[in-house]
């Protein structure tokens, strides 16, 4: 895994790293099932998601917590925030963009 | 503007890229990316769509004159923010540099879609724009320093040489002159 751009952090980074990754590898693939199975409803799918999402606050919220503090900081100490903000007024992407027209068939 | 724009397609299936994503870094053939974190992430209890905002620390190799010039260090910073879709099996990745931004911005798009149940297409485009109002307003204010530079080196130019020439003449033009 790749280092944190603090090395205070690193370590925190590589375990939250690993809790979201075991987490995203259990749910991508019945997420995909659930969506493509036709006999599953869309309240099926969302309670689907909402049930992970749980689990993952469960699992992952503590460390993620600590981790998302120590990078703050970083981030202040290496001058990025103000730039960050900058960055985020210019092209907040809150949203998921279209789909690229000249994508796959 | 210069636009760059490429496809093609791994033998993976969708989901094995989108995992995969989260280890491409360290790899032998990207060793310019140092660091990755994690800024912020949100999983949408409605949608399942995951979307992530990271930060790639790389060492850069922007030519000398540039880090000169603009006072940039070896190291540039990259926000990227990724949204992946289990529904519509879309998983797309926008990249902005945050590093020398305010002369010249590269977007790069990224999208996996699934091809087969074996395989996945990868799509990148990238827009790569210096900010012309920046340069128009650096260069207009070079030019202004010029400018003045210039008048007043003319106006102590003269002056200077004002008195050269008192000096050198005064006293022989005042011995000389008609008495």
């Amino acid at each position: 895994m790749a280092h944190s751009l603090s090395a205070e952090c690193t370590p925190l980074k590589h375990e939250y790293d690993a809790c979201f990754n075991t987490w995203f590898e259990g749910y991508l693939e019945p997420a995909i099932a659930n969506a493509s199975t036709k006999g599953h409803s869309q309240d099926q799918r969302i309670e689907y998601s909402k049930l992970k999402k749980e689990e993952y606050d469960r699992k992952c919220g503590s460390i993620w917590a600590k981790y998302k503090d120590c990078v703050q900081k970083a981030v202040t100490e290496r001058g990025l925030g103000e730039l960050l903000s900058q960055a985020r007024q210019e092209n907040p992407l809150r949203e998921p963009p279209p789909p690229d027209a000249s994508g796959s068939s | 503007m210069h636009i760059f724009s490429q496809s093609f397609k791994y033998d993976h299936s969708w989901s094995h890229v989108v995992i995969g994503m989260w280890h491409k870094y360290p790899n032998p053939h990207c060793t310019h990316v140092v660091n990755v974190d994690v800024l912020d992430r949100t999983i949408d209890p409605v949608t399942g769509i995951i979307r992530t905002e990271r930060v790639l620390g790389c060492k850069q190799k922007a030519p000398s004159w540039i880090v000169k010039l603009f006072g940039g260090s070896e190291d540039a910073f990259v926000r990227e923010i990724s949204f992946i879709d289990p529904a519509t099996q879309i998983a797309t990745i926008t990249s902005i540099n945050l590093s020398l931004s305010q002369f010249a911005t590269c977007y790069e798009r990224i999208q996996y879609r699934p091809m087969s149940s074996t395989q996945t297409s990868f799509t990148q485009t990238a827009e790569i724009q210096v900010r012309m109002a920046m340069w128009r307003s650096m260069t207009d204010k070079f030019e202004d320093w010029l400018v003045q530079r210039f008048e007043q080196n003319a106006i102590s130019g003269k002056a200077g040489f004002s008195d050269v020439l008192r000096t050198m003449w005064e006293a022989k033009e005042q011995q000389t002159a008609p008495s």
